[in-house]
């Protein structure tokens, strides 16, 4: 496979976190954000698993990138995503079963997620591994920090508490928004996320 | 088939055979811990039916297991519990089909085999949100203390409706997983309850 001109590493942090955010600007990454941002610690460490699996796998698919057939590519990449799932998914349930059972089918489904296979497909496999590497860490870094706003404001305002420690006026004063910790509570909050993200820069859009 | 062909199958078995090598290796290698970990959120679960034991960590559940339950070949694969000598009630492990995965838990008997004295789950990958919540506390305290029917012994309503004896309300939105939760429970209670009776031991 051809190798496109090396992107710088500035170029690769703005368009992962901002310019191209998977989340707020690509939409993808959806089914998982609803899901499991009720929560900070589990939004927290479903956002470390898939960010250590976009970068590995990125690596991994940009490093075989010249003796892999393109015929059979995709098929190949899902098997390099599966296999680091499966070891996340392992040591969970090694080291960490309670959140193993809180995130559910969720660090599973990391094989189906569109941001891994994306960056894959449009990246890794054109560009040099470090460079592929450092382009899934920057856009796991776009999603995990969207997924953690998103979180931290459900969490807050449907339970009072941040990662399980109670907030001052939010635990005590405030009427809880049961909705918030719902899945509807996540449509909502991620319309909002994404509305002020756009607002900042709505030329982007334009464009 | 051309050259190009058997290269991308060659290829295609050689990095499949990789990776699932390193993947065996690495499950093998934490199998024992996983295990370990299997078996502690069954006594959690075990302990949590009854509804009467607390604990903050590992140790204090295996610690609680180990001192108040047995398992005696006459009770079948129940698991009975004692408190000072007195039989208080039995643990009945349950496992079936759930809507995506298998249900596995624990249902709490009485000594009379009459009233279940609660339920709680160790496996359970429903729908997040909807057929997962069968195992958040609102929906298991509806079974502490239910009185089981003769016929049928317990059945889930929906949501809003009136409920009489060995009835518990559904999760809207989780029917399917309700439906097959109901279907377990009283096809595995009834088993055991029947061979119980019929030998005499209750």
């Amino acid at each position: 496979m051809k190798t496109a001109s090396v992107k710088p590493m500035q170029e690769i942090l703005r368009d992962g976190l901002w310019k191209d955010n998977p989340i707020f600007r690509q939409i993808l990454g959806i089914c998982s954000t609803l899901a499991v941002t009720n929560l900070v610690l589990n939004t927290f460490v479903m956002c470390t698993a898939l960010t250590l699996v976009t970068a590995l796998s990125c690596w991994t698919v940009s490093l075989l990138r010249n003796w892999t057939p393109r015929n059979i590519r995709m098929m190949v990449q899902t098997l390099i995503i599966a296999f680091y799932v499966i070891i996340v998914d392992v040591v969970l349930k090694a080291y960490w079963p309670d959140m193993n059972r809180s995130l559910g089918p969720y660090v599973g489904l990391i094989i189906t997620n569109c941001i891994v296979m994306g960056r894959c497909e449009a990246f890794a496999g054109s560009n040099p591994p470090m460079s592929a590497f450092w382009d899934g860490f920057f856009n796991g870094l776009g999603y995990s920090a969207v997924l953690l706003v998103i979180a931290v404001i459900r969490e807050g305002l449907g339970m009072g508490t941040f990662c399980g420690w109670p907030l001052p006026y939010f635990s005590t004063h405030w009427d809880k928004w049961i909705i918030m910790v719902m899945p509807p509570g996540g449509f909502f909050v991620l319309a909002c996320v994404i509305w002020v993200c756009r607002s900042i820069r709505p030329r982007e859009v334009k464009k | 088939m051309t050259s190009r062909s058997f290269y991308a199958v060659g290829y295609m078995f050689l990095i499949t055979a990789f990776f699932s090598t390193l993947i065996i290796g690495f499950a093998r290698g934490t199998q024992n811990r996983v295990l370990v970990n299997e078996r502690l959120a069954f006594e959690k679960a075990v302990l949590t039916s009854f509804g009467n034991f607390s604990y903050r960590t590992d140790a204090e559940v295996n610690r609680l297991f180990q001192e108040h339950l047995a398992q005696s070949p006459e009770y079948g694969k129940a698991w009975v519990y004692r408190k000072d000598g007195v039989l208080v009630g039995f643990a009945l492990p349950f496992e079936g089909k759930g809507f995506w995965a298998p249900i596995k838990g624990v249902a709490a008997v009485s000594s009379d085999g009459r009233t279940l004295l609660g339920l709680a789950f160790y496996e359970v990958n429903e729908t997040p949100g909807l057929g997962a919540r069968i195992a958040e506390p609102f929906f298991r305290r509806q079974f502490d203390g239910l009185r089981l029917r003769s016929e049928g012994l317990l059945e889930l309503k929906p949501e809003g409706t009136v409920l009489s004896e060995g009835q518990v309300h559904a999760i809207s939105g989780a029917t399917q997983t309700c439906v097959r939760l109901e279907a377990i429970l009283n096809e595995q209670l009834k088993d055991w309850l029947d061979t119980m009776r019929r030998e005499g031991r209750l």
